[in-house]
C-alpha cells in the first residue's frame, strides 16, 4: 500500500506542478495580448461612467484579477481565483460563470469521446490479437496495414472525409448540432433518437482515429507476449487452449490499459477538430469559440480544464497499473 | 492414474511406473532462408526406465532440440523431419496430435525450463496455475491436488502455502526452479525432461537442485532426462551420458565409464577442458575452433571433423556409423579402425 | 568528417564500401515490395511539388468570374474555388508553405530531441531525471490547446515561424526515445567498451552513438513532418489564425465553413483536393518509414 501511496503523492506533486505551469501560461498570454484588451475593457467603463472602483471590479470579474497593480500582484490575485475555483464571468454569454459554462460544454465532450474510445477500444483490441496471431497470413498484412494507414491520417481528414460522404454525397445523416430544434429536449424516444443520430459522425471519427492506434499497439504487444518462456511452459504443461488464450490475452492487454486511460484524457482536448467540424458543443468548440470572441476567462479555463483532464489521466493510468500488475504492487519496477 | 488414487503416505515403487523411452532416427529441421537446414540428424537413444541420463553439449548441439522433440513440441519453424519418440503407456509421441498429444504433456511427461527462463505466467500467483493446470487435465479433486502440491513443495524444503501464494517476481531463481519440478511432477508424470536444471544458478542452489533431483527421482520412481552443457552436472546425478555434437550423438555409455575413458575425441576433448582442483591449469586445455551452427554444420562427412585432431581422409565424405561395444556406443571412424586393429592384433 | 581520430577511424575505402553496401540494401528493400517504391516516388514528388510547383504560376493566381465552384474539368482538373481559382493551382502554390513548415518543424524536433535524449542518456545522474521532468510536462500540456492559446498573440506569417512553434513544441517525443536508445546501448555495454579503447566523448557520439542511432532519427524525422503538415494545416482549417498565405489548411477551412462543402455539393472539389493531397502525403511517408523499418531493422526481415 504504501508503494501505492508514494506513487499517488507523486504524481499529485507533479500534477500540482503542471497546473501552475499552465495557468501561468494563460496569465502570460492574456497579460500580453496585442492591445491590452484589460485596460481597454476598464478604460471603456470609465468612459461609460463607472467609478474606477467600479469599473476596477468589473473588469476583474471577467479576467480573474484586476487591472491594477503589479504583475505580480495580478498573478498572485489570478491564482487564488483559481485554486477557489472562480473563473471569473464569461463574455460571450453575459452573466454565466466560467465553471458553469465548462460544465456544460464537458458533458457534450466525455459522452462521445467516452463511447468512441471504447468501440474502437474493443475492436482494435480483438483485430490486433488476430492481426498477431496470422501476422504471416494475408489477412493479417492487410489488418496491420489498415491500422497503419488510420493511424496515421489525422483526425480532421478522417472527419472531414466521413462528413463529405455521410452528409453531402449520400445525405443520411446530419452535419452538425446535437439535435434536432424541432424536439423538446428531455426524455422523449423523437429527442434521444435525434441525440444518436447526431452523435454518429462524431462518434465514428473517434472511434476510426483512434482505432489503428488500437490495432498496431495490441499486435505488437501480443506478439510479444508469444515470444515469452512461459507460454511455451503452459504448452508444455498440457494448458488448454482457452487457458493460454487468456495468459496471453491478460499480460498483452496489460500495457494497453494504460494507454487507454492516457487517451481519455487526451481526448478532452483532442476532440477539437470533430467538434468543430461537426459543430458539436463540446469543450474543443468553445476553446475555439472563445478564442475568436477574444473570452480569456473562458479559454483560460478550457485550456486549464484539459490539461487537468490529462493530469487525472495520468494519475489513473498509473494507479490502474498498479492494481492490475503485481509486479508494480510490490514495488518492483517492471522493465515494459 | 489420478492424483486421488495415488498412495500418499507410502512412497511409490521405484521402477513399476517408470516409463521407457526409445527415441528412434530422429531428425528435426528448421525451415531458414538458405533451405531446410537440419537441427538434429538420425538420433538413437534409449532412456531405460528408471534412470536418469544426461544429455550433454555446447549451445548449437541441438540438445534443446531433442528435449522439445520428447513432447512432440518443436517450435516453427522446426519441425520433426523423420524417425520415432517410443515411450511406454504413450505409443510414439511424434503421431500424436490435438488433444492427445496436449493431454500427454504435462500428465504424463513433465518438462521442467530452465530457472532464468520466466515459465510463470507474471501476473498470476504459482496456487492459480495450478489450479489452471488441474482444470487443463481435468483433474476432479483439486484439493488434493493442492495438497500434493504444497507436500512437494515441502519436500523440496519450501513452506508450501507460502510458494502457492507467491506471484512469480516474489520467488529467486532456486525457488523458481522449484516450482518449475513441482509442476511438472504434480500430475503424476513419471517421465521427466529438465533443460539446464542448474544454469543461472549459484552454486550452493546448484547442489541443491541437484539433490532434489536424485532424490525426488529414486522416491516417485521417474525416468529422468537432465538436458546441460555441464560435464560436473551429469557426472553428479545421470547414470547414463549421451554426448551431443552438431545435432548427433557421437557418443553414449553408462556415466562413469564414459567419463573414466572416454572414446570420442570430442568427449576427450571436453573432458580435457575442464580446470581441475589440483594439478597443472596448463593441462586444462579448451577444444580448438567453435562448435558449428545450423548453416555451418557439414553436410556430408563426420561434423566433428574441422576440429577434430584424428581426422583421417574418411571422415571428409562419411558419417561415422554409431558402433555399440556393449553398453557404450561411439560414432568415430577413428575409434573403429582402432578397434578394428586390437581385434586383428 | 575523418581528421578528429584518424587512427581508429575507418580507412577511406572501407567506409565507401559500407556506403555502397547500404545503397545496395536500400535498393533491395524497396524492390521486394512495389508498394515501398511507390512511396519514394510520392515523397520525391511532394518535395519537388515544394521546391518547384509555385515556379510554374504567377504570383497572383488568375480568377474566372464566370466559373465559380466549377466542377472538374479538363483546364480545372479539382474544379474552381469561390473566386473561380484553379483548385489544384491552390493546392501545388500553397504546398510550399505546408511542406517548408515540415521540414523545419521535423529539423527543429530532430536537433534539439536528439541533443537534449543523448545528452540526457550519456550523462544519466541528476541531468538526466531533471531533463527527463522537462519532457515529461511537456508531453503533459496539450500541444492542440496550447497552440491555439498561443494563436492569440502570435500570428504564425511565416512557414519559418510556424515550423519555430511546432518544433519548440514537438521535441519531447524524440528526446525520450533517442535517451533510451542512449540508455540501451550503453546497457550493452557499448559506451564502456569505447572508453577502454581511449576514445574521446566527441567521437563517441558523434561516430559510434549517432550512427548507430542514425536510421532511428530519420525515421522519427519523417514523422515528425507528418506531425508538423497536420498541426498547421488543421490550426489553419480551425479559422483561428489570419489568412495571410495560401495553404492547404487555409483552403479546408474555406471549403467546409465558407463553401458548406459538408452541405452542398458544389464546393466538394475544393475540399477534397486538399485533403488528397494530405492523405497521399501520408501514404507516400507510411511506406517510406516501413521500407527504412526493414532497411534498418534486420530481425523484422525473417518474419
Amino acid at each position: 500500500m504504501t508503494v501505492i501511496a508514494r506513487r499517488l503523492a507523486g504524481h499529485l506533486a507533479r500534477g500540482l506542478v503542471m497546473v501552475l505551469v499552465v495557468t501561468t501560461i494563460s496569465f502570460v498570454i492574456i497579460r500580453n495580448i496585442p492591445g491590452d484588451p484589460i485596460a481597454a475593457r476598464y478604460e471603456k467603463l470609465i468612459e461609460q461612467g463607472m467609478s474606477p472602483d467600479q469599473a476596477e471590479r468589473a473588469t476583474a470579474v471577467l479576467y480573474g484579477f484586476m487591472p491594477k497593480g503589479t504583475l505580480w500582484q495580478q498573478y498572485v490575485d489570478y491564482m487564488t481565483g483559481l485554486f477557489t475555483l472562480d473563473l471569473g464571468e464569461s463574455l460571450m454569454t453575459p452573466g454565466a460563470q466560467v465553471t458553469d459554462v465548462l460544465f456544460e460544454a464537458t458533458k457534450w465532450t466525455v459522452l462521445p469521446v467516452l463511447v468512441g474510445t471504447l468501440l474502437s477500444f474493443l475492436i482494435g483490441v480483438m483485430m490486433g490479437v488476430y492481426a498477431a496471431i496470422k501476422r504471416s497470413g494475408k489477412l493479417g498484412d492487410v489488418l496491420a496495414v489498415s491500422g497503419s494507414l488510420l493511424h496515421g491520417i489525422p483526425q480532421y481528414v478522417l472527419a472531414l472525409l466521413l462528413g463529405a460522404l455521410f452528409t453531402t454525397l449520400i445525405p443520411i445523416l446530419p452535419s452538425g448540432g446535437t439535435a434536432d430544434i424541432m424536439f423538446e429536449p428531455g426524455f422523449n424516444l423523437d429527442y434521444i433518437g435525434s441525440l444518436i443520430e447526431h452523435a454518429t459522425l462524431p462518434v465514428l471519427t473517434y472511434a476510426l482515429a483512434s482505432y489503428g492506434g488500437w490495432i498496431l499497439a495490441m499486435k505488437s504487444s501480443v506478439v510479444t507476449v508469444l515470444g515469452d518462456d512461459f507460454i511455451l511452459a503452459a504448452e508444455l504443461r498440457g494448458m488448454k487452449r482457452g487457458i493460454i488464450f487468456r495468459y496471453i490475452a491478460r499480460n498483452a492487454i496489460l500495457p494497453l490499459f494504460t494507454i487507454l486511460a492516457l487517451s481519455l484524457g487526451l481526448l478532452f482536448g483532442g476532440a477539437i477538430f470533430i467538434e468543430r467540424i461537426f459543430n458539436y458543443p463540446g469543450l474543443g468548440l468553445m476553446l475555439i469559440d472563445s478564442i475568436t470572441n477574444r473570452d480569456f476567462a473562458l479559454m483560460g479555463g478550457a485550456f486549464l480544464l484539459i490539461t487537468v483532464a490529462i493530469i487525472i489521466a495520468n494519475i489513473v493510468a498509473d494507479m490502474l497499473y498498479t492494481v492490475i500488475d503485481p509486479r508494480v504492487r510490490s514495488g518492483e519496477e517492471v522493465a515494459r | 492414474m489420478t492424483v486421488e488414487t495415488m498412495p500418499k503416505a507410502v512412497p511409490p515403487v521405484p521402477s513399476k511406473t517408470a516409463p521407457g523411452v526409445r527415441v528412434g532416427g530422429l531428425s528435426v529441421v528448421y525451415k531458414t532462408s538458405a533451405g531446410e537446414l537440419p537441427a538434429i540428424a538420425g538420433i538413437n537413444l534409449d532412456l531405460v526406465p528408471g534412470t536418469i541420463t544426461g544429455v550433454v553439449g555446447e549451445s548449437g548441439s541441438g540438445k534443446s532440440t531433442l528435449a522439445l522433440s520428447l513432447l512432440n513440441a518443436v517450435q516453427p519453424p522446426g519441425r520433426i523431419a523423420a524417425g520415432s519418440v517410443e515411450i511406454d503407456g504413450l505409443g510414439d509421441v511424434v503421431a500424436l496430435r490435438g488433444e492427445d498429444l496436449r493431454k500427454a504433456r504435462g500428465r504424463h511427461i513433465g518438462y521442467v525450463f530452465q530457472a532464468a527462463q520466466n515459465s510463470l505466467n507474471p501476473l498470476k500467483t504459482v496456487g492459480k496455475q495450478l489450479l489452471d493446470l488441474g482444470r487443463s487435465h481435468g483433474v476432479s479433486d483439486l484439493r488434493a491436488l493442492v495438497r500434493e502440491a504444497k507436500e512437494l513443495l515441502g519436500r523440496m524444503g519450501m513452506d508450501g502455502a507460502r510458494v502457492l501464494d507467491s506471484h512469480q517476481h516474489e520467488l529467486s531463481g532456486g525457488m523458481r526452479q522449484r516450482v518449475g519440478i513441482m509442476l511438472a511432477l504434480v500430475l503424476n508424470a513419471h517421465l521427466v525432461v529438465l533443460d539446464e536444471p542448474t544454469t543461472a544458478l549459484d552454486m550452493i542452489t546448484q547442489a541443491t537442485i541437484l539433490r532434489i533431483i536424485r532424490e525426488v527421482h529414486e522416491e516417485r520412481g521417474l525416468t529422468t532426462l537432465v538436458i546441460t552443457h555441464d560435464l560436473g552436472v551429469v557426472a553428479e546425478v545421470a547414470d547414463r551420458l549421451a554426448v551431443m555434437y552438431g545435432g548427433r550423438i557421437v557418443e553414449q555409455g553408462p556415466t562413469r565409464e564414459v567419463l573414466g575413458g572416454p572414446r570420442h575425441p570430442y568427449t576427450r576433448g571436453l573432458l580435457r577442458a575442464i580446470p581441475r582442483l589440483v594439478g597443472d591449469i596448463d593441462e586444462a586445455r579448451a577444444l580448438p575452433g567453435r562448435p558449428p551452427t545450423l548453416g555451418t554444420v557439414p553436410r556430408e562427412g563426420c561434423v566433428f571433423r574441422e576440429r577434430c585432431p584424428l581426422r583421417m581422409d574418411v571422415c571428409d565424405t562419411v558419417e561415422p556409423l554409431a558402433i555399440a561395444d556393449g553398453p557404450r556406443i561411439v560414432a568415430c571412424h577413428a575409434v573403429d579402425a582402432a578397434a578394428a586393429k586390437e581385434t586383428k592384433a | 568528417m575523418s581528421d578528429m581520430n584518424p587512427a581508429v577511424a575507418l580507412p577511406g575505402n572501407t567506409r565507401a564500401t559500407l556506403r555502397r553496401n547500404f545503397w545496395r540494401g536500400v535498393w533491395r528493400v524497396l524492390k521486394r515490395k512495389p508498394s515501398r517504391m511507390a512511396g519514394a516516388i510520392i515523397v520525391l514528388a511532394f518535395a519537388f511539388m515544394g521546391v518547384f510547383g509555385p515556379m510554374f504560376y504567377p504570383d497572383q493566381l488568375p480568377r474566372d468570374d464566370n466559373a465559380l465552384y466549377a466542377p472538374p474539368s479538363w483546364a480545372h482538373p479539382f474544379g474552381t474555388d469561390f473566386e473561380g481559382t484553379d483548385v489544384l493551382a491552390l493546392v501545388i502554390t500553397g504546398s510550399q508553405y505546408v511542406l517548408l513548415t515540415g521540414l523545419v518543424t521535423a529539423v527543429i524536433t530532430i536537433v534539439l530531441g536528439t541533443g537534449i535524449g543523448l545528452f540526457a542518456g550519456f550523462r544519466r545522474g541528476r541531468w538526466d531525471s531533471v531533463l527527463m521532468r522537462i519532457t515529461d510536462m511537456k508531453l503533459t500540456i496539450p500541444g492542440l490547446p496550447l497552440l491555439l492559446v498561443l494563436s492569440t498573440i502570435w500570428k504564425f506569417s511565416s512557414a519559418w515561424e510556424m515550423g519555430l512553434v511546432l518544433g519548440l513544441l514537438g521535441w519531447g517525443g524524440v528526446a525520450r526515445a533517442v535517451r533510451s536508445q542512449t540508455l540501451s546501448l550503453r546497457e550493452r555495454g557499448f559506451i564502456e567498451a569505447a572508453r577502454g579503447l581511449g576514445l574521446s566523448t566527441t567521437h563517441i557520439i558523434g561516430r559510434e552513438l549517432l550512427p548507430s542511432m542514425a536510421p532511428f532519427i530519420a525515421m522519427n524525422m519523417l514523422i515528425a513532418v507528418t506531425g508538423a503538415v497536420y498541426a498547421q494545416v488543421g490550426l489553419f482549417f480551425l479559422g483561428v489564425l489570419p489568412f495571410e498565405a495560401n495553404n492547404w489548411g487555409v483552403m479546408l477551412n474555406l471549403a467546409v465553413f465558407g463553401g458548406g462543402a459538408l452541405t452542398t455539393t458544389a464546393a466538394l472539389p475544393y475540399l477534397l483536393a486538399p485533403l488528397l493531397a494530405i492523405l497521399l502525403l501520408t501514404l507516400g511517408i507510411v511506406l517510406v518509414v516501413d521500407a527504412m523499418d526493414e532497411i534498418f531493422n534486420p530481425r523484422l526481415r525473417e518474419e
